[in-house]
């Protein structure tokens, strides 16, 4: 509750938390249209949702198995 | 020509299919925006973060605009070069593991087309991702910190490109020489990490380095900012990617001209 209290402006973070989801979601999409990724599905899910932007870069990184 | 463009429609086509022209620039529109907004509620978040002794104040100067956007640089100069050296790593050696390469090479091919397409695709890839983050943050600056004079912005973002295209040149080559990703993105993350440092620690001998060349664009962001040795320094980044770009095509033609 403190950070209501110190009047963030959303106006100004919103952007960014719109950009991480837009990530989070992309990452999502190709997660669910991959056959196969390195690693288990459930766990690059877990991955993704919480591990911000960081987790959304691992599996585009890591996680993805080009498909060839 | 012709196959030149073949191949770059190609190269592009995978980028797209493998969300590299999607999730790069993305992640690179989120750093620049972030280094502003984080600057200017330092105060607040040091503030809630709470562990601070009653009656201790901090009073932290408000950074000048410009300030802000060499920090931004900054977080190009580690975050950045990480996702860009991840991103690219695998376009040569990728191919060549999964066989798609012999298969290409086994028809009449010019190899200088090849690799041009290579580096053109992620010359492309790093220019558009750098301008929208840097474009983002300078947009974002200005809005919530204070006016930055134009002309160094733009100045000091088209040397720390030229500091990008040669990290990504770097990558590519060594793509061309290495197999395993891992080795790949450590060669070339520690090559471009030890090059910056190395103008840090012996500025008499790097001044043409590339690797002074965000040192140049941070100098140029300050006041009066005058950079020394900042052409010197991007011709010779310009003729290191040349060198790079020879160097993978011959190493490409020695591996598949026997057939």
């Amino acid at each position: 509750m403190d950070a209501m209290n110190t009047g963030i402006p959303w106006s100004l973070i919103a952007p960014l938390i719109g950009l991480q989801l837009i990530l989070a979601v992309i990452g999502l999409i190709s997660l669910y249209k991959a056959e196969a990724t390195r690693g288990p599905k459930w766990l690059w899910v877990i991955i993704i949702v919480c591990g911000n932007i960081l987790g959304s870069v691992a599996y585009f990184v890591i996680g993805r198995k080009d498909a060839s | 020509m012709m196959q030149f463009k073949l191949f770059f429609r190609k190269e592009m086509l995978e980028m797209g299919r493998s969300y590299k022209w999607l999730w790069v620039p993305l992640v690179f529109l989120m750093l620049g925006v972030m280094q502003p907004v984080m600057t200017r509620f330092m105060p607040e978040i040091l503030k809630s973060a709470g562990n601070m002794p009653k009656g201790m104040t901090i009073t932290i100067a408000p950074p000048s605009g410009a300030e802000v956007l060499a920090q931004t640089l900054g977080q190009y100069s580690s975050i950045g070069i990480l996702i860009l050296v991840l991103s690219v790593m695998t376009m040569i050696s990728g191919e060549r593991q999964s066989g798609v390469s012999q298969m290409i090479f086994a028809k009449p091919v010019s190899y200088v087309s090849y690799a041009a397409a290579k580096w053109a695709s992620m010359l492309s890839l790093v220019t558009a991702s750098f301008a929208l983050g840097y474009g983002g943050a300078w947009y974002y600056t200005v809005q919530i910190i204070g006016a930055v004079e134009a002309g160094a912005v733009v100045k000091a973002g088209l040397f720390y490109l030229l500091w990008l295209w040669f990290a990504g040149a770097l990558t590519l080559l060594v793509s061309s020489l290495l197999d395993p990703a891992p080795g790949i993105a450590f060669v070339s993350l520690g090559a471009a990490l030890l090059l910056s440092m190395a103008s840090g620690w012996l500025p008499r001998y790097t001044v043409y380095s590339p690797g002074s060349l965000p040192q140049i664009s941070a100098q140029w962001l300050e006041p009066a900012g005058e950079a020394k040795g900042a052409v010197g320094a991007a011709l010779l980044c310009l003729a290191c990617i040349f060198i790079f770009f020879a160097a993978a095509v011959y190493r490409i033609k020695l591996r598949y001209s026997k057939g």
